[in-house]
């Protein structure tokens, strides 16, 4: 039996963006449960469904959408719903920032794509590949993490906006946000750096719980790299650094 | 009108922040050791400050404890033991669902 390339792609890429879409499978029901809630929402506040779309395939991030259509309903100034949206996003740039290296060989195509798929849970798969020697697999892996997550996303959408709000608000769909990141973190934690990263963000981030524009979890995570890094590069130092009772002569 | 545009500039300030590293930075091998380090804690940083600000927090104030908490509390401690996001998934929205139906 033959391999022949199917859309013009190679067998070996289509298993690499295999890999990355089974890699963020999982979450993939979230990403369609989170698009139909933020479908109705913008139903229920009567926003023009079609903007409602255009947003979702143009902003490509749930929680900024939301508080956009939360500012709209609140009658908030449309550069107060734009600068809202800007900040809860700003996390992207440390994801963006932290997969420069992993991407920097890729062609610019690729890059702009990928950067326009970027979610949380993309860039996090993603980065478990950062590390594979093999650029071109990287690229396919983080491919089919990042697109099949989008276009679910985006059917959701589209789902919640001919539907409307049909999920009954006691369901508390919310809850699929902290599910779905709990189900990206915690089977892939090994290191005491990572509950140092974890614990400081968490603390910021309840400390700062009245800051506006949700710079508490923006400051979480930068707090939270900090530390965690910190306490990395000290454990390395003792590690290194020979015991006095080495130094002693014998 | 004004729904478009808001959703259209939101867009392009959020496009640039995602570009800012992979496109716009030029010499990504050239980040200092130590920003390179913090940077790796990314994922950690980023899943555990969003998800307890979901778990624990709602429009600024604290949320009730219940089904959410407990619910999160399985969840992890399946995605401890077995250490898989499907599983950790579906135990966590089975456990939610238990506790919602029975009225918590």
């Amino acid at each position: 039996m033959t391999r022949r390339p199917v859309l013009r792609i190679a067998p070996k890429q289509w298993a690499d963006a295999w890999d990355g879409l089974k890699a963020i499978s999982p979450l993939m029901v979230g990403s369609a449960i989170f698009g139909v809630a933020f479908g109705a929402l913008v139903r229920d506040v009567g926003i023009d469904p079609w903007a409602g779309f255009f947003g979702t395939a143009t902003v490509v991030a749930g929680a900024s959408q939301i508080a956009i259509v939360e500012a709209i309903r609140a009658g908030a100034p449309a550069i107060v719903a734009i600068l809202t949206a800007v900040l809860i996003n700003a996390r992207f740039a440390l994801y963006s920032a932290a997969l420069a290296p992993a991407w920097a060989g890729f062609p610019l195509r690729w890059r702009l794509a990928l950067a326009y798929l970027m979610t949380d849970q993309a860039a996090v798969v993603a980065m478990k590949e950062a590390d594979d020697p093999d650029p071109v697999r990287r690229r396919w892996f983080a491919m089919g993490a990042a697109l099949p997550f989008v276009l679910v996303w985006f059917a959701g959408t589209a789902i919640g906006l001919i539907l409307g709000p049909v999920i009954p608000d006691k369901w508390q769909v919310g809850f699929i946000v902290p599910l779905m990141f709990i189900a990206v973190l915690v089977p892939g934690l090994r290191k005491p750096a990572e509950l140092v990263t974890i614990a400081v963000a968490a603390a910021v981030v309840l400390l700062g719980r009245t800051w506006p524009f949700a710079l508490n979890v923006f400051f979480g995570i930068v707090a939270g790299m900090i530390a965690g890094a910190s306490f990395e590069a000290w454990q390395e130092q003792r590690r290194a650094a020979p015991r006095p009772e080495q130094e002693e002569p014998a | 009108m004004t729904v478009w545009l808001i959703f259209l500039f939101a867009a392009l300030g959020t496009y640039l922040i995602r570009i800012s590293g992979v496109v716009l930075l030029r010499d990504p091998e050239k980040i200092p050791a130590p920003i390179r380090r913090a940077l790796r804690m990314v994922g950690p940083a980023a899943m555990g400050a969003i998800i307890v600000n979901a778990l624990f927090l709602d429009h600024g104030e604290w949320r009730a404890f219940g089904a959410w908490h407990l619910a999160a509390v399985v969840a992890i401690g399946v995605a401890l033991w077995r250490r898989s996001q499907g599983w950790s998934m579906l135990a966590g929205a089975v456990a939610f669902a238990a506790l919602i139906a029975s009225g918590l």
